[in-house]
């Protein structure tokens, strides 16, 4: 279903995303992990088709990224970490917006979007006559994920999906992208709530500095590098215990 | 539900974009909380009232009543020309590339050249707007013309829309081609340099035209087409009327066909040959910055002007000198803010400059010559004004809860340091500059002409907080587009013809040195108030 082989991007003499390779077949989940600045969102831009790669290919659905973007976009969803919207457009507006660019009929995309307000708790009300600027964050990034779903595409890409979702939010999300991966949709997954990735993906890639660092099912990574946890694991593989050790010093200056 | 929907009743993805584009540009890109009903009238209502300023000042064609069609035609698109090329200008940045966009659109499946054309759809629509209500009693005046008549309204309209294509074109054009030549690296750099050169080049081309009109209007139309009218855009569209609604004259004829064939050369390059690189653009927006190592740079200069002796006894607290240091880092950095006030106060520089030249080439009018200086001087002096209202607005207005969670009563110490920083820089050297062509050109006992305009810089500048309230980057550019603000700085205009009259009037008269007594006086009564008012000034409760 996604196919990424030798992908890389540069910035002049900057590396973001060096060689990258894997492949995720059909109703998988995929954790995307890495520190900041490790090259996460330039991947996911990349398989977007919103930022060109520098070297390497990928194929989502059978279809290059770089030849094909618009057969490429028709078929993913996306939730950028931005969570970017047109703040004066009301909720409704927007969705409706949204839907006719993927072709969907008014009176096709208004069920729709009815299902998912009626699954995020949204209020038809709030919907139709609020402009997006006056939604709180997490009311915002439901929309931005509905508007990703509404589509009902093969593979969806989800950068940080759950800042700003309360818990309960939060819960029925993750329940929500499991339904859906058992349904043979394909889900890359990328977060820094570890514990959440943990147990909802299939698989884990962490990647640093652009480079793979490690690909395969949470609990065999854990068990292969000894970690006791994914969170260990991660700090252990991007040189986070470092960071740990200055963040107590760093704190103790602080006291008197 | 099916994974790729059949494309039966919705609208095509074009439609659907400019449909959207038009909306957003008319409510702004953000709101502030507001509901449907209201916001509307943020930015469509303002844009009404400008349409009916634009209209009034169409009025102005009726002093050509019965004069040739190429007289008035010549006139009506120079000013045309300059309402458009300040619209096209300001708006296309914005709207062409916003960074924020592309993570809302970019990965939906519509082409780089939908986008493109819907945007340009907009900015077309929206300047016929303007050049239709700049052009309306035009149209009525054409027709009673010396050899106008019925067809006029007709073709005027005609040679109008090509005339918003040829603009929206020609700055379509500029950024496409800064985008290919010279790199996203410099693009932003560029953008803004490239819309304050148009913006001037509009401001001085369209005085030029509008005033060798005016002089020569009394002359049989075939005398106005001297060489250089073939070289100007508004011409060639007066050439178009003329040629088909008025003299018929061979040389209008001339000068329509330079401006369809123009027009058609800069439509091709921009929207055909260079449309891919749209798209390269757009992704060039949303990508990470590479690192410049040269930026920390260029802030430690700013901070150690603001730690130097001159700076630090004006702005005593550190909050001011963080408004000092704040508001010339947005002047200098943020793409945003440089594209919203460099093109604004072009022609505040471009307009004192061409009086100077006039003044100076007046053969013999020496009071029109020291006016000029004066005036020139005063005009500057403006610039805080509309630059401290214009630097109130900015995409990262939210920032601004910074200022009100820091320990501070009010806005008047961060406002201080802004009205400091936007005297020394651009306003102090760009009188500088004046001043030098002044001291070569006209003596250097002229250089007293300029006092006047220097000495009302600072109540200049305190304007904007005493009777807007301005805080910088406080709000969202939408409130930005304001007709309000265009009235403002008409009665700061006069104020500054009254200044600049009195002041080369003490000139003449041998009163100036009591003049410039009686003015200093005056301000610095003006500023202690304004400053005490300031001072009790506390923050409004944040939306």
């Amino acid at each position: 279903m996604l196919s990424v082989k030798h992908l890389s991007k540069r910035f002049g003499a900057q590396v973001a995303v060096d060689d990258l390779s894997f492949e995720v077949p059909a109703g998988q989940i995929v954790g995307f992990l890495g520190p900041n600045g490790a090259g996460k969102t330039t991947t996911l831009r990349m398989l977007t088709g919103m930022t060109q790669p520098t070297g390497g290919t990928a194929t989502v659905c059978g279809f290059d990224v770089l030849s094909q973007t618009i057969e490429v976009k028709q078929r993913i969803g996306f939730v950028p970490e931005s969570g970017a919207v047109y703040e004066s457009l009301t909720g409704l507006e927007f969705l409706e917006m949204i839907a006719a660019l993927y072709g969907i009929p008014q009176e096709t995309a208004r069920p729709r979007i009815e299902q998912f307000i009626s699954f995020f708790d949204l209020s038809m009300d709030t919907l139709k006559n609020k402009m997006l600027g006056a939604y709180s964050k997490g009311m915002r990034r439901k929309v931005v994920i509905t508007s990703a779903l509404l589509h009902n595409p093969p593979v969806v890409f989800f950068d940080e999906p759950l800042e700003g979702l309360d818990a309960n939010a939060s819960v029925g999300f993750k329940t929500l992208i499991q339904t859906l991966a058992h349904e043979g949709k394909t889900i890359i997954y990328s977060s820094h709530i570890l514990d959440v990735v943990e147990r909802v993906c299939d698989r884990v890639i962490i990647i640093d500095k652009g480079k793979l660092l490690v690909d395969g099912p949470a609990d065999e990574l854990v068990a292969a590098h000894n970690s006791g946890t994914l969170e260990r694991l991660f700090i252990q593989l991007t040189g986070g215990e470092q960071l740990e050790r200055r963040a107590e010093d760093f704190a103790k200056t602080f006291l008197p | 539900m099916s994974a790729i929907p059949a494309k039966t009743k919705a609208a095509p993805a074009a439609t659907t974009l400019r449909r959207l584009f038009l909306t957003v540009f008319l409510r702004g890109h953000t709101s502030r909380g507001l509901s449907k009903e209201t916001v509307p009238r943020s930015v469509g209502q303002k844009l009404a009232l400008t349409l009916l300023l634009y209209a009034a000042l169409s009025l102005v064609a009726l002093i050509f009543i019965g004069r040739p069609v190429f007289a008035l035609s010549a006139y009506l698109h120079a000013m045309t020309f300059l309402f458009l090329g300040m619209f096209v200008t300001v708006s296309a940045g914005e709207m062409l590339f916003n960074k924020e966009e592309s993570d809302v659109l970019m990965h939906r499946p519509v082409t780089s050249k939908d986008l493109l054309w819907a945007k340009i759809g907009v900015l077309t629509q929206v300047s016929l707007w303007i050049a239709g209500a700049a052009n309306l009693a035009g149209f009525f005046v054409g027709v009673g013309a010396e050899d106008g008549g019925w067809l006029f309204p007709i073709v005027h309209a005609l040679s109008t829309g090509v005339e918003a294509l040829l603009c929206t074109g020609c700055v379509v054009l500029t950024y496409q081609l800064c985008l290919r030549w010279f790199g996203r690296e410099r693009l932003e750099n560029l953008m803004t340099t490239m819309q304050v050169l148009v913006m001037v080049a509009m401001t001085v081309g369209s005085q030029l035209m509008s005033r060798e009109v005016a002089t020569l209007q009394a002359i049989a139309s075939a005398d106005l087409k001297v060489w250089w009218m073939f070289l100007v855009p508004p011409a060639w569209f007066a050439g178009l009327d003329d040629a088909v609604a008025g003299s018929h004259a061979p040389s209008s004829a001339a000068m329509g066909a330079i401006g369809i064939l123009a027009t058609g050369l800069v439509l091709w390059f921009a929207f055909t040959k260079l449309a891919e690189s749209y798209q390269t653009g757009l992704q060039a927006m949303s990508e990470a910055p590479a690192p410049r190592p040269e930026r920390p740079r260029r802030l430690e200069w700013l901070n150690r002007l603001a730690a130097g002796g001159l700076v630090r006894r004006a702005l005593k607290s550190p909050v001011e000198r963080a408004g000092f240091i704040l508001t010339i880092a947005y002047l200098l950095r943020d793409r945003d803010v440089k594209l919203r006030v460099y093109p604004g106060i072009a022609p505040i520089f471009a307009m004192p400059a061409i009086i100077m030249l006039n003044g100076h080439g007046g053969k013999g009018l020496a009071e029109f010559a020291a006016f000029g200086i004066c005036f020139a001087g005063v005009f500057v002096a403006l610039t805080p004004t509309l630059i401290l209202d214009l630097l109130s607005y900015t995409q990262q207005w939210r920032a601004a809860e910074v200022f009100q969670i820091a320990p501070t009563r009010g806005p008047w110490a961060l406002q201080r340091g802004a009205q400091l920083a936007v005297i020394a820089f651009p306003c102090l050297p760009m009188l500088a500059i004046f001043g030098v062509y002044v001291g070569i050109a006209q003596g250097p006992k002229n250089l007293l002409l300029l006092l006047p305009g220097v000495l009302s810089m600072p109540p200049y500048a305190l304007m904007p907080a005493l009777v807007g309230g301005a805080v910088p980057l406080s709000k969202p550019n939408e409130e930005a587009k304001s007709a309000g603000r265009s009235l403002k700085m008409m009665g700061a205009m006069l104020m500054a013809f009254v200044l600049a009259g009195f002041g080369s009037l003490a000139w003449y008269t041998g009163w100036f040195t009591y003049f410039l007594l009686a003015e200093a006086a005056m301000i610095a009564l003006a500023c202690w108030f304004a400053d005490s008012v300031l001072r009790q000034v506390r923050w409004k409760p944040l939306d």
